[in-house]
Protein backbone atom coordinates (compact mmCIF):
# COMPACT_ATOMS: atom_id res chain seq x y z
CA UNK A 1 0.00 0.00 0.00
CA UNK A 2 1.49 3.33 -0.98
CA UNK A 3 1.11 6.49 1.07
CA UNK A 4 -1.41 9.04 -0.11
CA UNK A 5 0.18 12.06 -1.78
CA UNK A 6 -0.87 14.28 1.11
CA UNK A 7 -2.39 13.39 4.44
CA UNK A 8 -2.92 15.23 7.68
CA UNK A 9 -0.27 14.11 10.17
CA UNK A 10 -1.94 15.25 13.39
CA UNK A 11 -5.14 14.42 15.23
CA UNK A 12 -6.75 15.23 18.58
CA UNK A 13 -9.47 13.44 20.51
CA UNK A 14 -11.29 14.27 23.73
CA UNK A 15 -13.07 11.56 25.74
CA UNK A 16 -15.17 11.44 28.88
CA UNK A 17 -13.64 9.35 31.67
CA UNK A 18 -15.90 6.37 31.27
CA UNK A 19 -14.72 2.86 30.50
CA UNK A 20 -15.70 1.92 26.99
CA UNK A 21 -14.66 5.21 25.41
CA UNK A 22 -11.13 3.86 25.13
CA UNK A 23 -12.51 1.52 22.45
CA UNK A 24 -13.77 4.46 20.41
CA UNK A 25 -10.41 6.20 20.78
CA UNK A 26 -8.60 3.00 19.84
CA UNK A 27 -10.61 2.60 16.67
CA UNK A 28 -10.10 6.24 15.70
CA UNK A 29 -6.33 6.09 16.26
CA UNK A 30 -6.15 2.78 14.37
CA UNK A 31 -7.92 4.41 11.41
CA UNK A 32 -5.45 7.30 11.60
CA UNK A 33 -2.54 4.83 11.61
CA UNK A 34 -3.95 3.05 8.58
CA UNK A 35 -3.94 6.36 6.71
CA UNK A 36 -0.27 6.63 7.64
CA UNK A 37 0.29 3.16 6.17
CA UNK A 38 1.53 1.48 9.33
CA UNK A 39 1.59 -2.31 8.87
CA UNK A 40 -1.30 -4.31 10.33
CA UNK A 41 0.65 -5.87 13.20
CA UNK A 42 1.94 -2.47 14.33
CA UNK A 43 -1.61 -1.16 14.27
CA UNK A 44 -2.68 -4.04 16.53
CA UNK A 45 0.13 -3.14 18.94
CA UNK A 46 -0.89 0.51 18.78
CA UNK A 47 -4.51 -0.37 19.54
CA UNK A 48 -3.56 -2.27 22.67
CA UNK A 49 -1.12 0.43 23.82
CA UNK A 50 -3.67 3.20 23.29
CA UNK A 51 -6.41 1.28 25.09
CA UNK A 52 -4.20 0.64 28.09
CA UNK A 53 -3.02 4.25 28.28
CA UNK A 54 -6.64 5.46 28.13
CA UNK A 55 -7.76 2.99 30.81
CA UNK A 56 -5.02 4.28 33.12
CA UNK A 57 -6.08 7.87 32.49
CA UNK A 58 -9.77 7.08 33.00
CA UNK A 59 -9.43 4.84 36.05
CA UNK A 60 -6.50 6.42 37.84
CA UNK A 61 -5.76 9.88 36.48
CA UNK A 62 -9.41 10.94 36.43
CA UNK A 63 -10.71 8.46 39.02
CA UNK A 64 -13.60 7.35 36.76
CA UNK A 65 -15.23 10.77 36.99
CA UNK A 66 -17.17 11.02 33.68
CA UNK A 67 -17.15 14.82 33.89
CA UNK A 68 -13.38 14.86 33.52
CA UNK A 69 -11.81 14.54 30.10
CA UNK A 70 -9.01 12.51 28.61
CA UNK A 71 -7.19 14.24 25.75
CA UNK A 72 -5.35 12.30 23.07
CA UNK A 73 -2.88 13.95 20.73
CA UNK A 74 -1.40 12.02 17.82
CA UNK A 75 1.19 13.28 15.40
CA UNK A 76 3.41 11.68 12.82
CA UNK A 77 6.96 13.03 12.71
CA UNK A 78 10.10 11.57 11.21
CA UNK A 79 8.47 8.21 10.55
CA UNK A 80 7.28 7.97 14.15
CA UNK A 81 3.72 8.07 15.39
CA UNK A 82 3.77 9.94 18.69
CA UNK A 83 0.75 9.60 20.97
CA UNK A 84 0.08 11.55 24.16
CA UNK A 85 -2.71 10.63 26.55
CA UNK A 86 -3.43 13.36 29.10
CA UNK A 87 -5.80 13.28 32.05
CA UNK A 88 -6.79 15.94 34.58
CA UNK A 89 -4.55 14.59 37.32
CA UNK A 90 -6.95 13.71 40.10
CA UNK A 91 -4.40 11.14 41.16
CA UNK A 92 -1.00 10.09 39.83
CA UNK A 93 -0.92 7.27 37.30
CA UNK A 94 2.78 6.45 37.45
CA UNK A 95 3.25 3.45 39.78
CA UNK A 96 5.40 3.92 42.89
CA UNK A 97 6.70 0.35 42.73
CA UNK A 98 7.67 -1.97 39.93
CA UNK A 99 4.66 -4.00 38.79
CA UNK A 100 4.45 -7.60 39.94
CA UNK A 101 5.08 -10.30 37.38
CA UNK A 102 2.53 -13.01 36.71
CA UNK A 103 4.29 -15.50 38.99
CA UNK A 104 3.94 -13.15 41.96
CA UNK A 105 0.36 -12.33 41.07
CA UNK A 106 -0.58 -16.00 40.95
CA UNK A 107 1.21 -16.48 44.27
CA UNK A 108 -1.17 -13.91 45.73
CA UNK A 109 1.48 -11.28 46.43
CA UNK A 110 -0.56 -8.40 45.03
CA UNK A 111 -3.28 -7.19 42.74
CA UNK A 112 -4.01 -9.13 39.58
CA UNK A 113 -4.34 -5.81 37.76
CA UNK A 114 -1.54 -3.44 36.83
CA UNK A 115 -0.08 -4.92 33.66
CA UNK A 116 -1.04 -2.11 31.30
CA UNK A 117 2.15 -0.09 31.51
CA UNK A 118 4.29 -3.20 31.08
CA UNK A 119 2.34 -4.11 27.96
CA UNK A 120 2.69 -0.63 26.50
CA UNK A 121 6.43 -0.58 27.12
CA UNK A 122 6.84 -3.89 25.32
CA UNK A 123 4.62 -2.97 22.38
CA UNK A 124 6.05 0.49 21.68
CA UNK A 125 9.47 1.91 20.91
CA UNK A 126 9.34 4.47 23.70
CA UNK A 127 6.86 4.95 26.50
CA UNK A 128 6.71 6.94 29.71
CA UNK A 129 5.27 9.86 31.63
CA UNK A 130 6.37 13.34 30.62
CA UNK A 131 5.66 16.74 32.13
CA UNK A 132 2.08 17.73 31.39
CA UNK A 133 0.19 20.99 31.46
CA UNK A 134 -2.09 22.05 34.32
CA UNK A 135 -1.06 19.21 36.61
CA UNK A 136 -2.47 16.36 34.57
CA UNK A 137 -0.66 13.12 33.93
CA UNK A 138 0.78 13.02 30.42
CA UNK A 139 1.74 9.61 29.09
CA UNK A 140 3.60 9.54 25.79
CA UNK A 141 4.44 6.59 23.59
CA UNK A 142 5.83 6.24 20.11
CA UNK A 143 5.65 3.69 17.32
CA UNK A 144 8.22 3.82 14.50
CA UNK A 145 6.68 2.95 11.17
CA UNK A 146 8.16 -0.23 9.84
CA UNK A 147 8.69 -1.26 6.22
CA UNK A 148 6.79 -4.25 4.92
CA UNK A 149 10.09 -6.17 5.02
CA UNK A 150 10.33 -5.55 8.76
CA UNK A 151 12.97 -2.82 8.62
CA UNK A 152 12.32 0.62 10.04
CA UNK A 153 12.55 3.71 7.89
CA UNK B 1 -21.66 3.62 27.52
CA UNK B 2 -20.88 0.26 29.07
CA UNK B 3 -19.33 -2.83 27.61
CA UNK B 4 -20.76 -5.57 29.80
CA UNK B 5 -22.87 -7.03 27.01
CA UNK B 6 -19.94 -7.37 24.67
CA UNK B 7 -19.05 -10.91 25.80
CA UNK B 8 -21.03 -14.14 25.55
CA UNK B 9 -19.81 -17.02 27.72
CA UNK B 10 -21.05 -20.60 27.48
CA UNK B 11 -19.79 -24.02 28.53
CA UNK B 12 -19.81 -27.45 26.95
CA UNK B 13 -17.90 -30.73 27.19
CA UNK B 14 -15.98 -32.50 24.45
CA UNK B 15 -13.82 -35.61 24.80
CA UNK B 16 -13.35 -35.07 28.52
CA UNK B 17 -12.44 -31.40 28.13
CA UNK B 18 -14.58 -28.67 29.66
CA UNK B 19 -14.76 -25.93 27.07
CA UNK B 20 -15.59 -22.36 28.03
CA UNK B 21 -16.46 -20.42 24.88
CA UNK B 22 -15.67 -16.72 25.13
CA UNK B 23 -17.22 -14.85 22.23
CA UNK B 24 -16.52 -11.12 22.19
CA UNK B 25 -14.52 -8.65 24.22
CA UNK B 26 -12.72 -9.65 27.42
CA UNK B 27 -12.59 -6.62 29.71
CA UNK B 28 -13.28 -5.79 33.34
CA UNK B 29 -16.99 -6.37 32.66
CA UNK B 30 -16.33 -10.03 31.84
CA UNK B 31 -15.34 -11.03 35.36
CA UNK B 32 -18.62 -12.40 36.64
CA UNK B 33 -19.44 -14.30 33.46
CA UNK B 34 -16.03 -15.96 33.21
CA UNK B 35 -15.79 -16.82 36.90
CA UNK B 36 -19.31 -18.25 36.90
CA UNK B 37 -18.52 -20.45 33.90
CA UNK B 38 -15.28 -21.63 35.49
CA UNK B 39 -17.04 -22.47 38.77
CA UNK B 40 -19.69 -24.39 36.84
CA UNK B 41 -17.25 -26.63 34.99
CA UNK B 42 -15.17 -27.13 38.15
CA UNK B 43 -18.23 -28.10 40.18
CA UNK B 44 -18.97 -30.63 37.42
CA UNK B 45 -15.55 -32.21 37.99
CA UNK B 46 -13.54 -30.79 35.08
CA UNK B 47 -9.86 -31.77 35.05
CA UNK B 48 -9.10 -30.21 31.67
CA UNK B 49 -10.34 -26.71 30.96
CA UNK B 50 -10.13 -24.98 27.61
CA UNK B 51 -10.79 -21.26 27.23
CA UNK B 52 -11.91 -21.10 23.62
CA UNK B 53 -11.77 -17.52 22.33
CA UNK B 54 -13.77 -16.34 19.33
CA UNK B 55 -14.30 -12.93 17.77
CA UNK B 56 -12.17 -11.26 20.42
CA UNK B 57 -11.39 -7.88 18.96
CA UNK B 58 -10.61 -6.47 22.39
CA UNK B 59 -8.85 -8.12 25.32
CA UNK B 60 -7.38 -5.61 27.74
CA UNK B 61 -5.24 -5.85 30.88
CA UNK B 62 -8.33 -5.99 33.09
CA UNK B 63 -9.51 -9.00 31.09
CA UNK B 64 -6.07 -10.56 31.39
CA UNK B 65 -6.24 -10.04 35.16
CA UNK B 66 -9.45 -12.11 35.21
CA UNK B 67 -7.66 -14.88 33.34
CA UNK B 68 -4.75 -14.76 35.78
CA UNK B 69 -7.34 -15.29 38.51
CA UNK B 70 -8.57 -18.37 36.64
CA UNK B 71 -5.00 -19.67 36.44
CA UNK B 72 -4.73 -19.28 40.22
CA UNK B 73 -7.86 -21.37 40.70
CA UNK B 74 -6.75 -23.95 38.14
CA UNK B 75 -3.51 -24.45 40.06
CA UNK B 76 -5.37 -24.70 43.35
CA UNK B 77 -7.75 -27.29 41.89
CA UNK B 78 -5.00 -29.32 40.16
CA UNK B 79 -6.59 -28.86 36.74
CA UNK B 80 -4.92 -28.26 33.39
CA UNK B 81 -5.70 -25.14 31.42
CA UNK B 82 -5.30 -24.30 27.75
CA UNK B 83 -6.47 -21.50 25.49
CA UNK B 84 -7.41 -21.58 21.81
CA UNK B 85 -8.73 -19.32 19.11
CA UNK B 86 -6.68 -16.23 19.93
CA UNK B 87 -5.47 -13.99 17.12
CA UNK B 88 -1.72 -13.78 16.55
CA UNK B 89 -1.71 -10.43 18.35
CA UNK B 90 -3.39 -11.72 21.47
CA UNK B 91 -1.23 -14.86 21.46
CA UNK B 92 1.70 -12.46 21.62
CA UNK B 93 0.07 -10.51 24.45
CA UNK B 94 -0.55 -13.69 26.44
CA UNK B 95 3.12 -14.62 26.06
CA UNK B 96 4.23 -11.12 27.07
CA UNK B 97 2.32 -11.21 30.34
CA UNK B 98 3.51 -14.71 31.13
CA UNK B 99 0.22 -16.59 30.82
CA UNK B 100 1.83 -19.07 28.42
CA UNK B 101 3.73 -20.49 31.40
CA UNK B 102 0.48 -21.69 32.84
CA UNK B 103 -1.71 -22.45 29.86
CA UNK B 104 -0.83 -24.05 26.55
CA UNK B 105 -1.78 -21.84 23.62
CA UNK B 106 -3.36 -23.63 20.66
CA UNK B 107 -4.51 -22.25 17.35
CA UNK B 108 -7.96 -23.79 17.58
CA UNK B 109 -10.20 -26.12 19.54
CA UNK B 110 -9.26 -29.22 17.52
CA UNK B 111 -5.58 -28.73 18.23
CA UNK B 112 -6.29 -28.15 21.91
CA UNK B 113 -8.31 -31.36 22.23
CA UNK B 114 -5.44 -33.32 20.69
CA UNK B 115 -3.03 -31.59 23.05
CA UNK B 116 -5.08 -32.49 26.12
CA UNK B 117 -5.28 -36.13 24.98
CA UNK B 118 -1.50 -36.19 24.78
CA UNK B 119 -1.14 -35.26 28.46
CA UNK B 120 -4.18 -37.14 29.81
Amino acid sequence: MSSPAYIQTGMELSLPSELGFEVIARDAVAAFARRLCLPADQIEDLKTALSEACINAIEHGNSLNPDLRVQIYCRFEGERLIVEVIDEGVSPVAPKNAPLNVVDKIAGLGSLRGMGLMLISQLCDEAGFVAGKDGGNCFRFTVSRRHANGVGY
Amino acid sequence: MMLEDELTVSTRERDGVAIIDLVGDVTTFAEEKINTAYREVTNNGARFVLLNFRQNDYINSAGIAILIGIVTEVNRNSQRLAVSGLSQHFQKIFRMVGLAQYAEIYQDEEEAIVGFKRVA
